[in-house]
C-alpha cells in the first residue's frame, strides 16, 4: 500500500510520456521552433561580435554565448503549458475530475509536466544543439552536459512553481494570459532567454541574479558553458532556496485557491 | 447504512452582475453589483443500498450542484450530506476511492491514447495491483463489450463507443456508488440505449448503487425506480416512477382505424380530437372524467373498428405538466 502512493505518480509520467510519443508531428515541429531561433541567434552575434572586433564580450567567446542560448532555449521551449492546462481544466470543468481522485492535484500535474518536458527536453537540445556545433564547434566543456543536469531539474521545479501558481490564478479568475504574457517576459529579460545576464549593466545584473527566474535559466545555461563543481553547488544551493520558498507558497496557494473553489464553485 | 444521506442541503453563489454592453461593463468594474443564486433550497433525500435514483430537471435547476456536493468539490451552504459514511467536502480524498463519477461533457480518457492505457492509469491511481487491474479490465471489457475498441487511440472511436469505454473506466475501481452527471448527452438513440443498458447491467451484477441526473426522461424511466424532480433549486417531486406515471397519467391517448372513410368533423363524447385522417382517428381523453369502455364503446358505434392503439403519455409530458404547476 505505501509503495503503490508514490507508483501512481510514476504510472501518470508514463502516460503522459505514452502521450507525446502518440503527438509525433507536435514534438517535430517544436525542435523546428529552436532550430530557428538558433539560426537567427547565430546570424545575430556572428554580427555583433565581428562589429565590436573583440573575441569576448563579459568575458564569453561568439562560442559560449551561442551554446548559452542553445541551453536557455531548451529549457525555455521545453516547459510543459502548466497554467493554460490548469485554466483550461477550470473554464471546462475538467477540474471537477482532477480534484476527485485519489491523488495530489500539484503532484499529478508535476507529473504530467515532467513526462511532457523530457522528450522535449532531450529532442530540443539535440536540434538546437546539431545547428550549433555545426556553425561554431562543439560546446566548450563536454562536462557541462552532465552537471548541467540537476540545474535543469531544479530550474524545472522553480518554473513548476510559478507557472502553477499562476494558473492557480485561475481558479478565482478562471483567466491567466496577462500573467503568463508578464511571467513569459519576465523569463525573457531578466531570466536571460534572449541575452546572458552577463551582458547586462552591473545593476541589471544584479537585480536579475536576485531573482527566481534567473535560477530557472540563466543558471543552468550558464553552468553548461563554464561547467565546474563549485559553480554548480553554489547555483544547486541558491535554487534549493528558491524551490523550498516557491514550494511553501504554491503549498498555502492551493489549500486557499482549492477552498475558495469549493466554497464559490467553479 | 444508506448510500447517500442528505438532509436541508442549501447552496448559495454569490456572482457578479453586469449590465449589457460597454457602458454596463464599465459600471460593473466600478461598482459591482453582486447578486445571490439559491442554486439548491433545503433539499433532503436518501439513496438506499443497490438503489438507482434519478434527478430529473432543466438546465440551472440544481442537479449539478448536488452532484458537485455529494462528491467533495463544493461546500454547501447549509445542511448536511454523507455518502458512504464520509462527509464528502471534509473527506473527499478517502471518498474518492468508493465512488466513481462521469460527467457527461467532460472526457476522462486520455484522447490520443488506447482506452487500455488510461484503465491501467486509474488503476494505479486508484492502488490497485497488476492482476487485479487485468481481471477487471477484463470483466469490464466484456460487460460493456468494449473488447475490440480497448486498443483503439479514444479520438478513433464513436462518441457512443467512447462513452461505453468513459463509463467502464469510472468503474475500474469498483466503486460502490456511481455518480452520473447527463450521461447521455449529445447521443444518439442507439448510443442512449447502450449506456441505459449498462449500467442497469452494473448495477444488477455488482449491486452498485447510482445517482444519476439528466433531462432526458427516457434515461429515467429505462433505469430508475425512483425519481426527484428538481426545479429551481427545489425538489418538486420525489417518489417512484410508477406512482409518478398512474398519478400524473391520467389522460390516455387512442388511436383508432376504420373500414370506412371518417368524417373530418369527427367527434366522440367526453374525448378530444387531436387529428383526423382517411380512416383513422387519433383522440385524447382524461380517464378520471370519462371510464375508457364508454369511450370505446362510444368509438365502437361510431363505425366498422379495424384496429384500436391506447397508450400513455411519455414521461416527459408528465413531467412537463409537473413544471407547469407551481410548486
Amino acid at each position: 500500500m505505501t509503495l503503490r502512493r508514490p507508483l501512481k505518480y510514476w504510472a501518470i509520467l508514463k502516460t503522459q510520456l505514452l502521450n507525446s510519443l502518440a503527438y509525433p508531428a507536435d514534438l517535430a515541429s517544436r525542435s523546428l521552433t529552436i532550430a530557428l531561433f538558433m539560426w537567427m541567434f547565430v546570424q545575430l552575434w556572428r554580427a555583433t561580435y565581428r562589429s565590436a572586433g573583440q573575441e569576448t564580450i563579459a568575458g564569453l567567446t561568439l562560442r559560449d554565448t551561442l551554446w548559452y542560448l542553445m541551453m536557455a532555449e531548451t529549457i525555455v521551449l521545453s516547459k510543459p503549458r502548466l497554467s493554460r492546462t490548469i485554466a483550461e481544466a477550470v473554464k471546462n470543468g475538467e477540474i471537477a475530475y482532477l480534484l476527485n481522485r485519489p491523488y495530489s492535484f500539484l503532484l499529478y500535474q508535476a507529473s504530467v509536466g515532467v513526462g511532457d518536458s523530457l522528450l522535449r527536453l532531450a529532442l530540443n537540445a539535440l536540434t538546437g544543439g546539431a545547428l550549433v556545433w555545426a556553425t561554431v564547434g562543439p560546446p566548450p566543456d563536454p562536462r557541462g552536459w552532465l552537471l548541467v543536469l540537476p540545474a535543469v531539474a531544479l530550474a524545472w521545479t522553480i518554473d513548476f512553481c510559478i507557472a502553477a501558481m499562476i494558473g492557480l490564478i485561475a481558479f478565482v479568475t478562471e483567466e491567466t494570459v496577462a500573467f503568463e504574457w508578464i511571467y513569459g517576459k519576465l523569463m525573457l529579460i531578466l531570466g536571460g532567454v534572449l541575452i546572458p545576464l552577463d551582458f547586462f549593466p552591473a545593476w541589471l545584473r544584479s537585480i536579475a541574479l536576485a531573482m527566481p527566474f534567473a535560477c530557472a535559466i540563466y543558471g543552468p545555461a550558464r553552468l553548461f558553458v563554464e561547467p565546474d563543481p563549485a559553480r554548480l553547488l553554489s547555483l544547486l544551493m541558491i535554487q534549493g532556496i528558491w524551490v523550498m520558498a516557491l514550494g511553501l507558497l504554491l503549498t498555502a496557494l492551493y489549500r486557499r485557491g482549492v477552498a475558495w473553489l469549493t466554497i464559490n464553485g467553479g | 447504512m444508506q448510500t447517500v444521506h442528505v438532509r436541508g442541503l442549501r447552496k448559495t453563489f454569490i456572482t457578479r452582475r453586469k449590465a449589457p454592453g460597454l457602458r454596463g461593463s464599465l459600471r460593473a468594474l466600478l461598482r459591482p453589483e453582486r447578486q445571490t443564486v439559491e442554486a439548491v433550497q433545503d433539499i433532503s433525500f436518501d439513496v438506499g443500498e443497490g438503489e438507482v435514483l434519478g434527478f430529473i430537471g432543466p438546465n440551472g435547476a440544481g442537479k449539478s450542484t448536488t452532484i458537485k456536493i455529494l462528491t467533495g468539490i463544493l461546500h454547501p451552504t447549509e445542511g448536511q450530506a454523507e455518502v458512504l459514511g464520509f462527509v464528502p467536502w471534509r473527506q473527499r480524498r478517502q471518498l474518492a476511492y468508493h465512488i466513481g463519477t462521469v460527467f457527461g461533457q467532460r472526457p476522462q480518457l486520455w484522447y490520443h491514447l488506447p482506452a487500455m492505457d488510461t484503465f491501467y492509469l486509474f488503476g494505479k491511481v486508484y492502488e490497485l495491483d497488476d492482476r487485479t487491474i487485468r481481471q477487471r479490465i477484463a470483466f469490464l471489457a466484456e460487460a460493456f463489450e468494449i473488447q475490440d475498441l480497448l486498443e483503439t487511440p479514444v479520438r478513433k472511436l464513436s462518441l457512443g463507443q467512447r462513452m461505453r469505454c468513459e463509463v467502464a473506466a469510472s468503474l475500474l475501481h469498483r466503486p460502490r456508488l456511481i455518480l452520473l452527471d447527463e450521461p447521455s448527452i449529445g447521443l444518439d438513440v442507439v448510443a442512449k440505449q447502450c449506456i441505459r443498458d449498462t449500467v442497469r447491467h452494473l448495477n444488477e451484477l455488482e449491486g452498485v448503487s447510482v445517482l444519476l441526473t439528466s433531462h432526458d426522461a427516457g434515461d429515467i424511466e429505462a433505469l430508475c425506480r425512483r425519481v426527484i424532480i428538481l426545479n429551481h433549486g427545489r425538489i418538486v417531486y420525489q417518489d417512484e416512477v410508477s406512482a409518478l406515471k398512474r398519478r400524473y397519467l391520467t389522460s390516455k391517448l387512442v388511436e383508432v382505424k376504420y373500414a370506412e372513410e371518417v368524417a373530418t368533423d369527427f367527434r366522440v363524447e367526453g374525448a378530444e380530437t387531436l387529428k383526423v385522417g382517411r380512416y383513422g382517428v387519433k383522440l385524447r381523453f382524461d380517464a378520471r372524467e370519462t371510464p375508457a369502455g364508454a369511450v370505446m364503446a362510444r368509438l365502437a358505434e361510431a363505425g366498422d373498428l379495424v384496429d384500436v392503439t391506447i397508450s400513455d403519455p411519455s414521461l416527459e409530458e408528465v413531467i412537463r405538466a409537473i413544471y407547469g404547476k407551481k410548486p
